[in-house]
């Protein structure tokens, strides 16, 4: 009985790869690493890879390899790889282009080994000038710390802004969670007294806030909530102190011509209510330092 | 005192001897072959056997002598791009020498008298497409003052860009002439009703189509294969046998050398300095990317961030449809992202506002210039953001926006434009010569495919006489809805951009709508001075002119007359088109020659059985105006028919029409109306009247056309017809004389 199954088993096997392989001709198989981390990761590799006929790519989670079947009088591993790493995936011959790379799923952001020349010095740079910082303006550092405990908070506020500059919705979303954990995150016993007060009178509305723009995808309905949030985040940024100038910045047509404000590190007006569309609208109405 | 200046002297004398005594010799053999750049054998030109041609190099001072060996069956000629020359070295058949005919040789010779990056090409017909182009290089002496340390000894790479089509370029061209909208199908920019609907700009799309425009692309023509140095990918691990490590610096010296295709250049390992254009100096300057136009030259310097990595250099169409790699470094390759697609409505909407009911367009009291408005930013989802995240907007008052079109304002993105070139040097130009004001305004029909200058084309113009020893400063306005890289032979001009006296020099400026740019130069070498677009196909259809410096005798040319008029009509060929659809009912086609002005058509309807009837129209007429919506014609028409199943034989206006066999002459003329409905008056010599409506090719979705004609004889017909490649469709259709049939549309 056994022996029979053994054998059923063999002969499926067989039967199926030679299916698989009657739709290449001329087929080579090689296996490549590619670098990915879940089953989302798995679809998109495979779909960049494949072209029907010509090309067949199948992705292992576990090894990280990925099998190549392809028509080598049609195609070659090089532009089945280059194809991959344009949707994201590094791998031996292509490193992705880090845009592309940056826009992958919170879960696919593989760690970048292959980049790791570049990345390794980066961090050490920044590490030199971190301790640098630390010996030479410790005087600096005591002036500032006071606004330090809302500064995720603040800089979280920048990143869903600048999302909404550029009209990307899906960006938004993502920076607006990120946003949503700085919020939470904060501790309250840390703060000045007065960024103590400003901070439970808005806490509740931005974290309201913070979770609508997270939770929708239609960029109309973020701009919308967005002009909420900038009120709330310019209450509690003007108490507290700023190492750097905000600019507190207004948009005299949004909402049928009743306007809006937003927060921006430059001077440069950058419209997040409307993005390229009316770029350079509005002016500054209040610099806070 | 004495001794010292002749011994000064004695020494210039050497130094300068010493400079003029290298003659660099190239034999050029030039010869048919075939290629397989895009999976097709095809025919290509290759000289010394390779495409591109050979890369020549030479230093200031040297004496360029080069030998062409013309091995074709047909004459070719070669032109020096960008070089200072005597006008009879400058390679223009029938305007400097003839043309070399084939099993001829012919030698070119001339002082190097300048450095810097450029290239050369065939200027006979429309050989460039095929692989007659190539880089030439002048080097700086390591002893000329202008010597830049760190940039003009960093070891260099030449780079040509081209394009290549498996299509015969006769036939692209033909193609283009006849409104063939293949190329779009292939490139998914039909910009159909279908489309637009689906995309929220129906109105967008009518609005278009009322102001008789056809949909229209960044450029014209769909190209199955972008090369860079004969290459689609390259890998350049070393430079002169030293491998290339992190750190490294690289000057490319890049020449467009594609025939009708603009190209966005970028780079995977960071910002690109430029530091030459177009052959000479200009202060080195970073950008993230810039566009390099059809024929013109960039030196770029690029470096290698990291040991290891081989950083791509991307050359992508402005369409965006194509692209080619030239990997620098050596190692595992860091790719850098495709440009996403055109947003093309969003194009199609900026023109609708920028096109006046008269076909003129109008810049909205921009004053644009230099590049640095670039319209075509509203396509652009890298800067102007995706399609999906489209919102409605139509409130706000755009117009107020002073920098809507400014690219450098919108994007993160840095885009080189030509505000941004400056000289090292002092470019000024001599104040105490007199000065010649010229305009042009550049006009162009883009569904006819005319191009010209002034509405004339060149074979409607005489050479424009020009002093020697004066300066020509000419201001130049596109008035067309296409860009065009206007070159000029001979000279380099200075670009009026805003930098005084270190205006850059540049010898083509790419102009694109509605910008006007101003440039000068001092015009002190005899001869003839091709001045013209450098788009293939824009200088073919005769957007071109001549300037001819001082009383010049080119020994190449004892009869100039005859010459220019040979020129003349090789930049106005007529082109041929025909279709026919074999259908159920009958044969229903035609055939036409035209050119720039003139049209010699004929159509005919022929059924199976002389109940059905045979029906040939055949008109001679010539396009009248700017935008060619007028063309009065005389005509003749052949008839014959037994009364068929359409009864009519009295028309609108009660005349009565018995014959059955009818013979007819007229006169008429035929109008574009807005939606591009074509409306044809026509008087018979006995005194019958015929008005009819007709409008052929609504694009309805990708590949489905639609169209109709009614007439005042009471017949009508209607058509709907399915693209399936560029020679062949399905057709059905409802004839009032020959009723339904179905067939096989042909065309050519």
């Amino acid at each position: 009985m056994k022996l029979v199954s053994k054998i059923l088993v063999a002969i499926t096997a067989l039967l199926s790869s030679a299916n698989s392989f009657a739709q290449i001709k001329n087929a080579k198989t090689e296996t490549v690493k590619i670098y990915g981390n879940c089953g989302m990761c798995k679809a998109r590799i495979e779909k960049a890879g494949n072209r029907k006929n010509i090309a067949n790519v199948t992705w292992d989670e576990e090894t990280k390899k990925a099998s190549i079947q392809y028509d080598l009088s049609k195609t070659n591993q090089d532009e089945i790889l280059k194809r991959i790493a344009l949707a994201g995936h590094d791998n031996e011959k292509y490193l992705a282009p880090d845009n592309v790379y940056a826009q992958l799923p919170e879960c696919c952001l593989y760690k970048r080994e292959l980049k790791v020349n570049s990345k390794s010095k980066v961090a050490m740079v920044m590490k030199k000038e971190h301790s640098n910082h630390s010996e030479t303006e410790l005087v600096g550092r005591v002036a500032t710390i006071k606004s330090q405990h809302l500064n995720a908070v603040i800089e979280g506020y920048f990143s869903v802004k600048d999302a909404l500059v550029k009209s990307d919705a899906l960006a938004s979303m993502q920076r607006a969670a990120g946003l949503l954990k700085a919020i939470k995150a904060v501790e309250m016993t840390k703060l000045s007294a007065d960024e103590h007060t400003a901070w439970m009178k808005v806490m509740k509305d931005l974290e309201l806030d913070a979770q609508r723009i997270a939770g929708s995808k239609d960029i109309a309905k973020q701009r919308t909530t967005f002009a909420l949030l900038s009120k709330n985040m310019y209450e509690l940024v003007k108490t507290s102190g700023q190492d750097k100038p905000i600019y507190y910045q207004h948009c005299p047509m949004y909402n049928n011509g009743k306007g809006a404000n937003w927060l921006s590190k430059e001077s440069a007006i950058r419209n997040p209510y409307y993005g390229a569309k009316m770029m350079t609208c509005g002016s500054t109405i209040e610099t806070l330092d | 005192m004495n001794v010292f200046k002749i011994i000064s002297i004695f020494l210039l004398f050497c130094s300068q001897s010493l400079f003029a005594q290298k003659v660099v010799h190239y034999e050029l053999y030039v010869k048919d072959t075939l290629v397989k750049y895009a999976g097709k054998e095809k025919r290509a030109i290759a000289v010394n056997g390779q495409i591109p041609m050979p890369t020549l190099t030479f230093a200031e001072g040297d004496t360029a002598e080069i030998v062409v060996h013309n091995q074709l069956k047909e004459s070719t000629s070669l032109h020096w791009h960008g070089v200072f020359l005597p006008n009879k070295e400058d390679g223009v058949p029938w305007l400097t020498q003839e043309p070399i005919k084939p099993g001829a040789t012919f030698i070119y010779r001339f002082p190097i008298i300048q450095h810097g990056t450029h290239w050369y090409h065939s200027h006979s017909g429309l050989q460039e497409q095929i692989g007659m182009y190539g880089s030439f290089v002048m080097k700086k002496r390591t002893d000329d003052k202008t010597f830049r340390k760190g940039l003009d000894d960093l070891p260099t790479v030449p780079i040509i860009l081209s394009e290549w089509s498996n299509l015969n370029p006769n036939n692209i061209h033909r193609m283009l002439h006849n409104a063939n909208d293949w190329a779009a199908i292939k490139k998914s920019a039909t910009q159909s009703y279908a489309e637009a609907i689906k995309e929220g700009h129906f109105k967008t799309k009518l609005t278009n189509e009322w102001k008789r425009m056809l949909a229209m692309d960044v450029s014209d023509v769909y190209y199955d294969k972008i090369l860079i140095n004969g290459s689609n990918s390259t890998d350049l691990k070393a430079v002169d046998g030293s491998t290339l490590k992190a750190g490294d610096k690289v000057r490319l010296r890049i020449s467009n050398g594609g025939a009708s295709s603009y190209f966005w250049l970028r780079y995977a390992g960071g910002k690109m300095t430029v530091v030459a254009n177009d052959g000479n100096d200009v202060e080195p300057v970073e950008v993230d990317r810039l566009i390099i136009a059809v024929s013109e030259t960039y030196d770029i310097v690029v470096s290698i961030p990291d040991e290891g990595v081989a950083y791509e250099f991307l050359a992508t169409t402005e369409d965006r449809t194509q692209s080619a790699s030239y990997f620098i470094g050596d190692g595992i390759k860091q790719l850098i992202s495709p440009l996403p697609r055109l947003k093309y409505f969003e194009g199609m909407k900026m023109m609708n506002d920028m096109m006046k009911m008269n076909g003129d367009l109008d810049d909205m009291g921009m004053n644009m210039s230099l590049n640095q408005m670039d319209m075509n930013v509203v396509m652009y989802p890298e800067i102007t953001g995706d399609v999906k995240s489209k919102q409605d907007h139509s409130e706000h008052d755009m117009e107020n926006d002073p920098n809507r079109y400014n690219a450098n304002a919108l994007g993160d993105i840095v885009t080189l434009n030509y505000a941004m070139l400056k000289s090292p040097y002092n470019t000024s130009l001599p104040r105490n010569v007199p000065v010649k004001e010229l305009k042009f305004t550049l006009s162009g029909n883009m569904n006819r495919y005319v191009w010209s200058m002034d509405n004339k084309v060149l074979s409607e113009t005489d050479k424009i006489p020009v002093k020697k020893g004066e300066v020509l400063r000419i201001t130049i306005y596109n008035n067309s809805m296409m860009r065009h890289p206007m070159h000029l032979h001979g000279f380099d001009f200075r670009v009026i951009n805003g930098k005084g006296e270190k205006s850059p020099l540049k010898n083509v400026l790419d102009i694109m709508p509605m910008e006007t740019d101003t440039i000068e130069f001092l015009a002190n070498e005899e001869g003839d001075w091709f001045f013209h677009c450098h788009i293939l196909y824009h200088m073919m259809s005769g957007m071109n002119r001549v300037f001819a410096v001082g009383e010049y005798n080119n020994p190449y040319l004892p009869n100039k007359k005859q010459a220019y008029n040979a020129l003349q009509k090789e930049s106005n060929m007529p082109h041929f088109m025909t279709q026919n659809d074999f259908a159920t009912n009958g044969n229903d086609g035609e055939a036409m020659v035209q050119n720039a002005r003139l049209s010699l058509g004929t159509e005919w309807r022929l059924g199976y059985s002389s109940m059905h009837g045979y029906e040939v129209e055949t008109h001679f007429g010539r396009y009248i105006g700017k935008m060619q919506w007028l063309m009065p014609f005389v005509g003749f028409d052949w008839r014959y028919r037994k009364m068929g199943i359409d009864e009519h034989e009295t028309n609108l206006f009660g005349q009565k029409n018995e014959k059955d066999t009818r013979r007819a002459f007229s006169i008429g003329f035929m109008y574009t109306l807005p939606m591009l409905v074509n409306f044809q008056a026509e008087v018979y010599h006995d005194g019958i009247v015929r008005l009819s409506l007709m409008r052929e090719d609504i694009p309805v979705s990708k590949k489905l056309r639609a169209g109709f004609m009614i007439n005042t004889d009471m017949e009508y017909m209607a058509e709907l017809k399915y693209v399936i490649n560029k020679n062949l469709g399905i057709r059905t259709h409802y004839d009032s004389d020959m009723g339904l049939g179905l067939g096989l549309s042909l065309n050519y």
